[in-house]
């Protein structure tokens, strides 16, 4: 069993005595791993990782980080913690390596050291062209991929990520998963990132907990989690001829089939049932026109678990005045 | 702490040094103040030549104008009471608006970036307190310059030298850290800008018209005089004045000038120890 890094105990977050932004929440992240945090906006994410970077004071519960109780001890957390926030927080008047020199004095890295690690971070997160430009002159993803490397300067053990690729194209914030994705394989960082963007849990993240108002509604590892919803669905449309469904249902892994005019859905449990499928159609004497196959997303197992879509919760005016609410608040 | 407050000083620094329109308003403060403000009144013209159809003899003329020129301290004019006055004024105004940067610090989320490193809560209350203090007294010198220019501008006594230029921007940098002190805690403790310009122009005001940074304290009724009196930029203006004005001191200038550095010494410690007790406060996890 890995040791566990970061471990919270019914973890709750009232602002003023009334709004609820994390209601009792428990979880441990193991070392070594990319633990996402997934939910809607207004969720409690953030809130979840400001208590656990000692921003924010617990209500009630307890958490720890690298052994150091978050409450008692914020010193020794803030030692061995990388933050990268929401916000840009790189200054526009300075240029990309002054901001990385700069983050590494405020965790007291010696100079000699911080300049060749900011070389290192440059040369990984391709800014080495720009290092020398004011930041200013960065694009968005130039101000991500900075901000990251601000937060990783110091080399600390956990790495705390909260939307790190918010408001990035598709094909940058791809580019910032395989970043990502390299500190915690190759360097052993442990991850604990927030986001609302299902598809960046599902192809980053070890495991996950979604949280929803503030309550953790289920947590694992998103494979396993889409297993829970039950299988692919594979949608065949045949030419006309015999129902097959009869020696559809006989193929292994194949765990339902209905039929629809002379459109199959077939449940699956493994993709492994393809070829079989395949051949069996072709036996038939049957020919296919179309296929589809549809495999379980995370975005189906939000919506089994709360009831909503990510989207339709992203938009819900409830979450949204919740979120103002709480931003006022502080 | 003392490396993390100058890392902190430094990166504000460097900032407004590559933004050098950011002290334009400065500038132009303090030609406005001293030019117009300072050029529009001279005590010593009030005095009249004729009285109820009355000529006044030349020498009751100028024993009035003497006697109106000593209330005034003994300066030549106007400006020359003025400068050490209106220093004061922009150098407050200024530390006092120098919050609005730490107000945006924390609403662009980099004051979260402070405090979840390990520098101490210490160096990022002085590191905002210094940053601030650093670019009024830039200000300041700016201001001399300018009173100093300006034609029938700011005239020093005779034996006027280095030490007594020490001794001006000394006294007026101490009444700056002390207030800076107080303004930048409140600055670390309001969320918007808004309640900070309301609290701004709610103190720093009535702190420079209760004192004698305007006008001569023998002109205050009882009451506000007895206020201006103890207010420390009335000692921070009165020592500079009397510096400008005399260049060589008397024995009882001398020990004037000490007394009121003694105090502002006293003033600055006091404050800049509750700015850190309020900001840390403000600083702690909410």
């Amino acid at each position: 069993m890995k040791n566990k890094i970061i471990e919270a105990e019914g973890l709750t977050k009232i602002y003023k005595k009334s709004v609820k932004a994390v209601d009792d929440i428990s979880f441990s992240v193991e070392e070594g791993e990319l633990f996402g945090f997934l939910g809607p906006n207004g969720a409690g994410k953030t809130t979840t990782i400001k208590m656990l970077t000692t921003l924010a004071a617990l209500t009630s519960g307890k958490a720890t980080v690298a052994g150091y109780d978050v409450s008692s001890k914020p010193a020794e957390v803030r030692k061995i913690i990388g933050v990268v926030p929401q916000e840009l927080t790189a200054e526009d008047e300075l240029k990309g390596v002054e901001n990385l020199m700069l983050s590494a004095k405020l965790h007291h890295v010696p100079n000699d050291k911080a300049r060749n690690k900011a070389q290192d971070l440059l040369k990984l997160l391709e800014l080495e062209s720009a290092a020398q430009r004011q930041v200013k002159t960065y694009s968005g993803g130039m101000r991500r991929r900075l901000q990251l490397a601000m937060g990783l300067i110091h080399e600390p053990k956990i790495l705390f990520l909260d939307e790190p690729t918010l408001g990035l194209d598709i094909q940058t914030r791809q580019n910032m998963w395989a970043y990502i994705k390299g500190l915690n394989h190759d360097d052993g960082i442990t991850v604990f990132m927030t986001t609302h963007y299902l598809e960046e849990a599902d192809s980053l993240c070890d495991r996950i907990a979604i949280i929803d108002t503030g309550i953790i509604k289920v947590s694992g590892n998103p494979t396993e989690l889409k297993k829970k919803l039950g299988g692919t669905i594979l949608t065949l449309k045949l030419t006309d001829g015999a129902d097959i469904s009869a020696s559809l249902r006989r193929i292994q892994f194949v765990t339902e089939v209905e039929k629809e005019g002379g459109i199959y859905k077939i449940k699956l449990v493994r993709t492994d049932a393809l070829p079989a499928i395949v051949e069996a159609v072709t036996k038939s004497g049957l020919s296919i026109s179309d296929i589809n196959l549809i495999k379980p997303t995370l975005d189906q197992v939000f919506l089994q678990i709360t009831g909503n879509t990510m989207r339709d919760k992203a938009t819900n005016g409830d979450s949204y005045a919740q979120r103002v609410l709480i931003e006022r608040m502080k | 702490m003392f490396a993390d407050t100058l890392a902190l000083t430094a990166r504000s620094l460097k900032k407004w040094i590559r933004n050098p329109a950011a002290i334009m308003p400065g500038v132009f403060m303090a030609v406005f103040w001293l030019a117009l403000f300072g050029s529009s009144f001279n005590p010593v013209n009030l005095v009249p030549s004729k009285v109820g159809g009355t000529s006044l003899s030349p020498t009751t003329v100028l024993q009035i104008k003497s006697a109106i020129s000593s209330v005034f301290g003994g300066a030549a004019n106007y400006i020359t009471f003025l400068t050490a006055g209106i220093i004061t004024l922009i150098v407050i105004i200024n530390m006092a608006y120098g919050g609005i940067d730490i107000v945006l610090d924390r609403q662009l989320g980099y004051l979260n970036s402070l405090l979840t490193s390990p520098i101490s809560r210490a160096s990022i209350f002085f590191s905002g307190a210094l940053q601030n203090f650093v670019k009024a007294m830039f200000i300041a010198v700016i201001t001399f310059i300018v009173a100093v220019l300006l034609p029938n501008g700011l005239q020093v006594g005779a034996g006027f030298g280095a030490l007594n230029l020490l001794g001006i921007f000394a006294a007026i940098a101490l009444v700056t850290f002390g207030f800076g002190c107080l303004f930048t805690s409140v600055a670390f403790s309001v969320k918007v800008v808004d309640s900070l310009i309301a609290i701004i122009n709610f103190l720093a005001f009535p702190l420079v018209f209760m004192s004698s940074a305007m006008f001569p304290l023998g002109t205050f009724p009882s009451w506000l005089k007895g206020i201006a009196q103890v207010n420390p930029v009335t000692k921070a203006v009165e020592t500079s004045r009397l510096l400008i004005v005399n260049g060589n001191l008397t024995a009882s200038q001398l020990s004037t000038v000490g007394w009121n550095m003694l105090y502002l010494v006293v003033f600055a410690s006091v404050l800049a120890v509750a700015g850190y007790l309020i900001a840390r406060r403000a600083l702690k996890a909410e």
